[in-house]
Parts: structure tokens; C-alpha cells; sequence
């Protein structure tokens, strides 16, 4: 499990009385192999990003999340970033029987966004991994 | 590799549990004779196993590792005290969360939307089912009742006792029977149809909850009322057992190459204890139950404390020559713990007193716990707070105890109640205003502080009101100034003959899980004398005028024994 690996769950719109609540993708799980980012990183970045729900730590189409997972991945230098839906986890879950299987859905499932932009100098995030 | 063997064992995964289907019946008696005859035995049953076609349970007619009687038979010759226990939730270190095959038709979902599955201590994925699947009540209720009739026909003696799992994620303990599957759907469906006939209006995604978690809760109880009924005679009661490492996100992060550290470990052991939750370690495996964390589970949740936990064994008042678990506050939150975190409670406490209070949802107002907790100062809010709760937190002042009481939103009755309860017992109170409006009353050596926390608006003020609070509540013990990552437990025992200058021994443990050097001072406030040092393991500790400096290194730990020789206020 190289590079960073994001869990997301889509949210469909919903409509009750006047309240309407638009589609959504909300970060379920943020990892790498040494473990979860801490969410004051996450929630830190976040802020710099004007189409996030701050405190969903959801945005409103996949692209924005695309973008702010690759950002996340510049922060702390990891040259990959895999995006995986929780309906992908589920099929992988489904068809994993022991750790070895398990672990094997990290790289096999989802869409893996190569960050080409690897920065050389380490960003203000990447101290805390250090 | 010899090492890794001794420590791995699935049958004996950890807390005294014997997995009877993970080895051969032939093999039964042996390894039941390896086990320490004082300790009491725990048999989780894994109901699926027994399963089989046509609706029929085995107890040994077709399988001898299904031979429960026989098994029981092994313990009752040995002498051996056991009880079984009941999965009354998907059980997450048993295939299919121990459902039958032909039962376990829809995952368990969990609120994230993510399917429940727990790696086992031999890298086995288990994956957990939903409970509310028609055929899985079906199947649980013909399971009770013939599991009942077995115990009653082999004239056993033995206990049962229903097991609730529970899973840690973001400090909540979640249940196993929390699900979001379509199982859970359909049946909430069913559920609202007969409990609302004419319909209801779910405006508010609150409203939803609400009505779930009320779904939920009735499955649960129907569950382990039908397990009761079954084995009345031998039912003991409910355990809620929290299996460490079992949740959505813990399966991941013991999958990553680092695994889950020996500190978010400990972090869940010491906030279980602090909560009052008992649980099991029996899905890690021997890389995670590394020596510290395996010495601290034998130190301290060993049988005796076991035995505690499923009351077998109850403190007396009085201190014994063993040392006993030692804390100094009880906090009573009765399912609010939003309270104590906004008047700052529990951020004080978590400072100042780490793993030295616990958090209780309710109040077990029994004569033993009464007197063994006499000496702890006990804290309530109003909040939700019924008459019944009330009349005991100021019975509990009536006989001697320490208590204090944020009365914010107490309801108009109570508030009647209480002002009558002054007058009748002609209690004089004194009044300060220090940030909140304070009355303080005292009957013999107890004593009942009221004080309105929701005046305690920001950090600074919350910490000042505390330390002044505390400061007052006077409460004898040596103070610990340490890193966050340090872990320490204390316990107590009376003196023997030749210590009979003090009132009682003190003993703090201290363990150090990170891979870095920590310090920890202990300053003993002229009120403690240092006595020893025991069982130090890479840590060392010298005597200053403060107290006494500990040095831990990298999986380091000690104990510090402290005599106390100044009578209670």
C-alpha cells in the first residue's frame, strides 16, 4: 500500500418538505501505511478550499474531491493517491477471506490519481510525518 | 518463532476464554488441564457451529467438537469453575459473526455504509452478518431454546451469560447490532408500520435516528429476553464486552504495514476502564499483544479483576492485604456525557486526574458498591436526571459521601425537592458566587456542593472553577505529572504489622508504550512517603525533594509503592 488511499462514501441528494440537500462525497477514511492522517490536517486543508463542507469534510462533485486528495498527497509527498468508494470497499470486502486478500483490495479497486507534482521541499503538512 | 507459538493460541485467545470449536474435542481435557485451576472459565459459544440441516442443533450426536455436555462434563471433574457465553450480537471472532450459514444472507453495514469485517488473531477475515434478517431471529430462538434444553438435561450447573459486542471507533463504543444494511431497512419498515399505523412524518434526519436507535434497542432486548426464558435457571444476566481491534476502521489500520500501534492499544484499554466497559483482546494477534501491553493485562485484568467485572467477586469496605483497583472520582452522566464536557469536567479531569475518575451511564446503588466506593467523590448533573436518581445522589450525602452537583436545567420538581430537602433536614447552607453560583451543605462528614455549570462558559474560566473545586475537595494523593502517552494505574491495600505507620499503601504502575524516553514525576505533597520500587523493566527512579522522577524507556515500566500517612479530611 504505497501512497495515500482515501475512502469516500457518495451521498444522493435528498429532498424532505423544503429542505433539499444536494449530492455529496464525504472522506470516510484517509490513510497511508503508516497509519490515519491526522484529521487536523485534513480539516486544516479543507478550509483552503472554498467548495468543501468544512464540517461534512464533504464536497459536491468527485473532481473537488479528486483535487483536494491530490493536494493532501502533495502535502505530505506521496506520489499516489487511490480513491476508493465505499460500494468498491464492499465488493472488495466481499470477496476478500483473509489479510492477505484484504489488502490486496487497496491496489486493485478505485481510481489512482498519480501525483506528478511531487514537490521536492517538503510542504508545511509533511513536517508532521516526518 | 518458538516465542510467537507460545503466545498465539486460538483457543485461549485472552480474559479466560476457551474456543472449544478451534481444536479437537479429543484434545479438550489436556488443554483444560493447562489452564490455572483458580481461574474461572469463559466458553464463547459459537451458535452457527452447531447448526445443522432441517432446522436441528448438534451438541455431539454427529460432531464431537460440538459436545457440549461432554465439555462441560471435562470442567465439572477438573473442578473447574466456567460459564458460557451467548453472542446476543454478531460476534466479530467468529465466522459470520457466529450465524449459521443458512441464516447469514445480508452484511452488516456499518454507519459509514462500509460492510463490518474483523481480521482475527490468525489473519482469518471475518465478516460480520445482520441480525435483522427474519431467518436469523428464527434461527436464534430455535438456538436458545434447544441450547437451554442441553443445559437442562445434563443437570449442569453452569452459568450463561448474554454477550453484547461492541466495537471503539472515535472513543464511541458501538454495537455490533448497529446496522445499516437492507436487512435493517426492511425490518425498520416493518417496524414503523406496526408501531405507527396511521403513518408518521420523519422530518427531521434526527427524528430517523431517534426512531432506529429505538428499532435497535427493542430487537436487542427481544433477543435477550427470549435467551433468558430459554435458560432461565442458568442465566446470569448481560455483559457488555467491547472486542478491541473489531471495528471498520481498526480492520484497516491493523492491515496497513505498521498495523495498529501498542498505543491507540492502550489508549483503548485505559479509556475502557475508565469507562467501566470489560473487553476482550482476543482478536490481536502476538504481534499486537506486545510485552507491555500483555504485562499490563495480566497486572492488571487478570481473574481477579475478571471475576470483579462479572460479579463473581465484590470489594468489601474494608482494604484487604491485596492491592485493589484505586480511583478517586465517579461520574455519573446517566447516558448525557455532553454535560461534563461543556462545564469542563472531563477536560479537568483528563488533566489532572488521568485514568483516576471513571464515567458511569448509571448509578449501581447496591450496599457493596455503596460502601467499597465510599471514599471516591462523586459528581451527577441534572440533565435528564429522574426523581428516582435524585433521591439517591442525596441519599448517598445522607450517608456520609462527597457530592457535587451541576444543577443547571434541573426541573422545577426537583428543584422543589431539593429546597424541601434542606428545610427538613435543617441544612445550613453556605453560599459563594466564584463563576458560577456555589452551595455547599454538610451532614456529618458529607458533604453536597451544588453549582450551576452552564455559567462556566470558556476553558479558562472552567479550569480556575476546577482547581478551586478540587483544591477544596482536598483529595490526598500524591500528584502525577506526566506525557500524554504515559499510562499509569493505581491501586490500594491496607497495611501489614510492620507498616502500621501509615493508613494505606498506594501503588502506581506506570507504562510507557511509544518508542521514545518519557519522564514522569511524582510529586508526593508531604502526605506520602516513598516506600519502594517494584519490577522495573528499562526504568529507573530516583528520589527529589518533590517526590519521586521516573525515567521510561521504550516499553519501560514500573511500579512505585507510597505509604499514606495523613487521615482524610
Amino acid at each position: 500500500m504505497n501512497g495515500l488511499t482515501l475512502i469516500y462514501h457518495f451521498q444522493s441528494s435528498q429532498n424532505q418538505d423544503e429542505d433539499f440537500t444536494p449530492a455529496s462525497y464525504r472522506i470516510v477514511y484517509f490513510f497511508n501505511g503508516e497509519g490515519f492522517i491526522d484529521p487536523k490536517i485534513i480539516l486544516e486543508l479543507l478550509k483552503a478550499f472554498p467548495d468543501s463542507n468544512y464540517q461534512q469534510k464533504s464536497f459536491l462533485n468527485l473532481d473537488d474531491l479528486k483535487a483536494f486528495a491530490l493536494r493532501l498527497a502533495e502535502e505530505v509527498e506521496a506520489s499516489q493517491v487511490r480513491l476508493i468508494s465505499v460500494q468498491d470497499y464492499n465488493i472488495g470486502v466481499d470477496g476478500a477471506k483473509d489479510l492477505k486478500t484484504y489488502r490486496e483490495l487497496f491496489g486493485k479497486y478505485g481510481e489512482a490519481l498519480i501525483n506528478d507534482q511531487v514537490v521536492k521541499k517538503k510542504g508545511l503538512f509533511g513536517k508532521f510525518f516526518s | 518463532m518458538e516465542e510467537f507459538r507460545q503466545v498465539l493460541d486460538p483457543v485461549r485467545p485472552g480474559e479466560q476464554w476457551f474456543c472449544y470449536w478451534k481444536t479437537s474435542a479429543s484434545l479438550w481435557e489436556s488443554r483444560i488441564q493447562e489452564l490455572p485451576p483458580h481461574e474461572i472459565i469463559f466458553i464463547p459459544i459459537f451458535w452457527g457451529f452447531h447448526a445443522e440441516a432441517g432446522g436441528m442443533w448438534d451438541f455431539g450426536k454427529f460432531h464431537p467438537e460440538r459436545d457440549l455436555v461432554r465439555l462441560a462434563n471435562i470442567l465439572t471433574r477438573h473442578n473447574r469453575k466456567f460459564c458460557w457465553l451467548l453472542p446476543l450480537t454478531p460476534a466479530p471472532f467468529l465466522p459470520n459473526g457466529g450465524l449459521p450459514v443458512s441464516a447469514a444472507r445480508t452484511l452488516s453495514v456499518s454507519p459509514q455504509g462500509m460492510h463490518l469485517a474483523c481480521l482475527d488473531q490468525d489473519g482469518t477475515l471475518h465478516k460480520m452478518y445482520s441480525f435483522f434478517e427474519p431467518k436469523v431471529f428464527q434461527s436464534f430462538t430455535s438456538f436458545a431454546q434447544s441450547f437451554g434444553e442441553m443445559l437442562a438435561e445434563s443437570k449442569s450447573k453452569s452459568r450463561v451469560w448474554g454477550a453484547e459486542f461492541y466495537y471503539l471507533e472515535n472513543k464511541k463504543a458501538i454495537s455490533f447490532l448497529n446496522d445499516s444494511s437492507v436487512a435493517f431497512e426492511h425490518g425498520f419498515s416493518r417496524y414503523l408500520k406496526k408501531n405507527f399505523p396511521d403513518g408518521v412524518e420523519l422530518n427531521q434526519t434526527l427524528d430517523e435516528q431517534i426512531i432506529k436507535l429505538a428499532y435497535q434497542t427493542d430487537v436487542g432486548n427481544l433477543l435477550q429476553s427470549l435467551a433468558q426464558d430459554a435458560m432461565a435457571p442458568f442465566w446470569q444476566g448481560i455483559q457488555p464486552i467491547t472486542i478491541f481491534g473489531a471495528g471498520p476502521k481498526d480492520t484497516i489500520e491493523r492491515a496497513l504495514e505498521e498495523g495498529k500501534t501498542q498505543v491507540h492499544y492502550f489508549k483503548e484499554l485505559f479509556e475502557s476502564y475508565v469507562s467501566h466497559r470489560w473487553f476482550s483482546t482476543c482478536l490481536l494477534t502476538a504481534k499486537e499483544k506486545k510485552e507491555l501491553l500483555r504485562r499490563c493485562l495480566s497486572e492488571h485484568f487478570s481473574n481477579e479483576e475478571i471475576e470483579h467485572r462479572f460479579h463473581y467477586l465484590t470489594d468489601s469496605a474494608e482494604l484487604g492485604s491485596e492491592f485493589r483497583p484505586y480511583s478517586l472520582i465517579d461520574v455519573f452522566d446517566h447516558h448525557r456525557p455532553k454535560v461534563f464536557e461543556k462545564n469542563g469536567l472531563k477536560p479537568f479531569l483528563n488533566e489532572n486526574f488521568r485514568w483516576m475518575f471513571h464515567l458511569h451511564g448509571e448509578l449501581e446503588f447496591t450496599p457493596q458498591w455503596i460502601d467499597s466506593s465510599y471514599h471516591r467523590v462523586k459528581f451527577f448533573h441534572a440533565e435528564g436526571m429522574d426523581r428516582t436518581l435524585f433521591a439517591q445522589m442525596l441519599k448517598l450525602f445522607m450517608m456520609g459521601q462527597r457530592i457535587v452537583f451541576d444543577c443547571s436545567n434541573l426541573s422545577d420538581e426537583l428543584d422543589r425537592r431539593l429546597q424541601v430537602f434542606y428545610l427538613e433536614n435543617n441544612l445550613k447552607l453556605q453560599s459563594v458566587n466564584f463563576l458560577s453560583s456555589i452551595n455547599l451543605c454538610e451532614l456529618g462528614e458529607g458533604r453536597l456542593i451544588t453549582f450551576e455549570g452552564k455559567k462556566l462558559e470558556n476553558a479558562d474560566d472552567q479550569n480556575k472553577f476546577w482547581g478551586h473545586m478540587f483544591k477544596f475537595l482536598s483529595m490526598n494523593h500524591p500528584k502525577v505529572q506526566s506525557d500524554q502517552d504515559i499510562f499509569s494505574l493505581w491501586r490500594i491495600r491496607a497495611t501489614s504489622p510492620h507498616e502500621l505507620n501509615y493508613l494505606d499503601v498506594r501503588r502506581v504502575n506506570f507504562y510507557n508504550p511509544t518508542s521514545y524516553k518519557k519522564s514522569v514525576m511524582v510529586n508526593t505533597q508531604k502526605k506520602f512517603a516513598f516506600m519502594k520500587v517494584i519490577d522495573p523493566l528499562h526504568a529507573t527512579a530516583k528520589m527529589t525533594n518533590d517526590g519521586v522522577e521516573v525515567e521510561l524507556l521504550p516499553n519501560g515500566k514500573l511500579a512505585l509503592d507510597f505509604g499514606h500517612y495523613e487521615e482524610r479530611t
